[in-house]
């Protein structure tokens, strides 16, 4: 595996110290597969607005998906380990992070925490392998940030279920071949599997998107959907369920937002360095190096943030708000210093030969996804006062 | 029957060497990895395992840090890990030495290695332990296969591709070939966590050192490469020419 350059990450508090020898291995193959198969080829699958099948199966072959869960075919890796696997995807692009987080923290998690045995054998394995792929429906075109009034219905009609609705911004949707759909039964949420196949569901492509174009963003479309009894997952109701997923999604994220800034802080770096003007490399001048020493304190700090969130999962002692102050930040940061980065750039930074601009665009996304930035400010305003500001109902 | 297979941790071809005072700065480093070449004869000693052999060993010889290369090759599948435990540099002869002891005591037949290290380029250890054991060597070959008990080892000739048998014991040198060396997976890095390096002293070996017959004098980084040369206008066609053809030996 020979390579052209050195990729330097950026790491000024010496993460790497921290890390234990099994934790550094899988860092460095997960480096070495996004530099060998993603930085070469993500252009153009971003142009054409696909997510390449073969990442699916060597991310499976690789064995890292629903890294943090144990048994049925799982890899058992600590958080700290699933934060760095999420980290160096989302260096290459957040698309391939999302696929990632989705299969492990929003599909296969939900399944081995909350399905019966029988779901668990059958499921985990094959999506472990990357065989199968996984996708999670909360979202609806008119219920985002407030998912409690979801709309799609769940009837229990003796031999089966029956699922009508509508899901959206559902990511690998269309390429998944189940989705754990969340769902009210009697007034209650519960989750429900779903395949790909069953009768009156559907999972159309959503076109058109400027940001994560190398990830399949879809909606999800159940008609009288028929699925058997055994596919509602046993073990949990009421929004606890997919919040307890999207925690998982989050603190990945928090990681994966991080190796986002730092490909960007690379690649201004070395522009600055070569880039020319007035006689003298632009890194000479006291404005960049400004902006760069902001960057890599911005960047400090994050990883940091994401570090000691890592070691909290790992030892139990979190709480959900410690999560949304990680994602949020985070992601913040990553977007600021993608915009620097490009200002950095100049005109060449909106050019496909830096990832900046990417980054940039994917950014804008995972800000959003997963708990808007704003509605994180909700939650963490809500743990500062005591009152719940989301909506003006008691 | 065992295959053992020689790994040598240098520099990432990837990273940033340079001197300080008159010897390469390791501190500088940013990344070790198992050098290339070396790759390539562990990639095929796993197809080897996986076409019957009973198991792999993986050799270094070298300073504390060269353990992780053991490790790497155990999360690809090496079955049983030796480090041949030295702080100093060592010349030529003295690394042979040792890995031939190593090697011995193992009982492989069939060693496998790089035709030269990424760092020092001498391309002596192949050919040398193979003298010193009195095995059979093949050289600079891309791929080793075996049909029906013999071995094949396919190498890049002057006029085409030779095939070459040969039957153990034998040492072969790889060039770089087909074949890069598989990606490990979680599941081999938590196996590669579980096996134990095999740490030796030269005196475990029963191997008494002595004098290096080598004094490297001083290291030094190679010049700078001179500034790119400019030409502009008709007039200069022949002096371009003639560079591209003089100079350049590309016409």
């Amino acid at each position: 595996m020979m390579r052209n350059m050195a990729y330097e990450a950026l790491d000024f508090y010496d993460i790497d110290s921290m890390l234990s020898e099994e934790e550094r291995m899988v860092r460095d193959m997960v480096r070495d597969w996004v530099e060998d198969r993603v930085i070469p080829n993500i252009e153009e699958a971003c142009r054409d607005g696909v997510f390449p099948d073969d990442w699916r199966k060597e991310i499976g072959e690789m064995g890292i998906l629903g890294a943090p869960l144990k048994g049925y075919g799982c890899p058992g890796l600590s958080y700290i380990a699933y934060g760095l696997i999420c980290q160096e995807l989302e260096r290459g692009d957040s698309g391939v992070r999302s696929f990632a987080s989705v299969q492990g923290s929003l599909a296969m998690y939900p399944i081995h925490d909350f399905g019966s045995e029988e779901q668990k054998e059958y499921y985990l394995p094959k999506m472990a392998s990357g065989e199968w792929v996984g996708c999670f429906g909360l979202t609806e075109p008119d219920y985002g940030s407030n998912p409690g009034d979801m709309i799609t219905r769940a009837e229990d009609k003796g031999d089966h279920f029956l699922l009508n609705g509508a899901k959206m911004w559902i990511t690998n949707g269309t390429i998944a071949d189940l989705a754990v759909v969340w769902a009210k039964l009697d007034g209650e949420i519960k989750g429900f599997i779903v395949e790909k196949g069953d009768e009156g569901f559907s999972a159309p492509e959503m076109k058109g998107k400027h940001s994560l174009k190398a990830s399949v963003t879809s909606e999800l479309v159940f008609q009288d959907c028929k699925i058997p009894k055994n596919r509602i997952l046993p073990d949990v109701k009421g929004l606890r369920g997919p919040f307890s997923c999207l925690n998982n999604a989050r603190y990945g994220i928090s990681w994966g937002a991080v190796g986002a800034a730092q490909s960007c802080f690379n690649s201004a770096k070395e522009y600055s360095l070569s880039r020319i003007q007035f006689g003298h490399p632009i890194a000479s001048f006291q404005l960049i190096q400004n902006k760069l020493s902001w960057m890599l304190r911005e960047i400090t700090k994050g990883q940091l943030l994401a570090y000691h969130m890592g070691k909290k999962k790992d030892d139990g002692t979190w709480i959900p708000e410690q999560i949304s102050l990680a994602k949020m930040n985070n992601v913040d940061m990553a977007l600021e210093i993608a915009r620097m980065s490009r200002d950095i750039h100049g005109a060449n930074g909106i050019l496909d030969e830096y990832p900046v601009m990417r980054h940039m665009a994917n950014l804008e996304s995972v800000k959003t996804y997963e708990g808007t930035h704003d509605i994180h400010n909700l939650i963490l305003g809500r743990h500062i006062t005591g009152i719940q500001s989301f909506t003006r109902e008691p | 029957m065992g295959v053992a297979v020689l790994i040598k941790q240098v520099p990432d071809t990837t990273s940033k060497v340079s001197v300080a005072g008159d010897r390469v700065d390791e501190s500088s480093v940013s990344k070790w990895s198992i050098s290339p070449y070396d790759e390539y004869a562990l990639e095929c000693a796993m197809r080897l395992k996986e076409s019957g052999y009973s198991e792999v060993v993986a050799i270094t010889c070298g300073p504390q840090r060269s353990s992780k290369a053991l490790t790497e090759a155990a999360a690809v599948g090496a079955d049983s890990l030796i480090h041949v435990h030295v702080e100093d540099s060592l010349d030529s002869i003295q690394v042979q030495t040792l890995l031939s002891a190593a090697i011995k005591r193992t009982g492989s037949e069939i060693v496998l290695c790089g035709k030269q290290a990424a760092d020092t380029n001498s391309g002596s250890t192949g050919p040398g332990i193979a003298s010193i054991l009195d095995y059979s060597c093949v050289g600079v070959v891309s791929e080793v296969s075996v049909d029906d008990g013999v071995l094949v080892a396919t190498r890049q000739g002057p006029s085409g591709l030779e095939e070459i048998e040969v039957s153990a014991p034998c040492l072969f040198t790889f060039d770089k070939g087909e074949s890069e060396l598989r990606r490990p997976n979680v599941r081999g890095i938590m196996m590669a966590k579980k096996k134990t390096v095999e740490a030796l002293t030269p005196g475990d070996l029963g191997v008494d050192l002595g004098e290096s017959a080598v004094i490297v004098n001083s290291h030094s980084s190679p010049p700078d490469k001179p500034p790119g040369q400019k030409f502009e206008g008709v007039s200069s066609i022949a002096t371009v020419v003639q560079k591209l053809r003089d100079e350049a030996n590309v016409i």
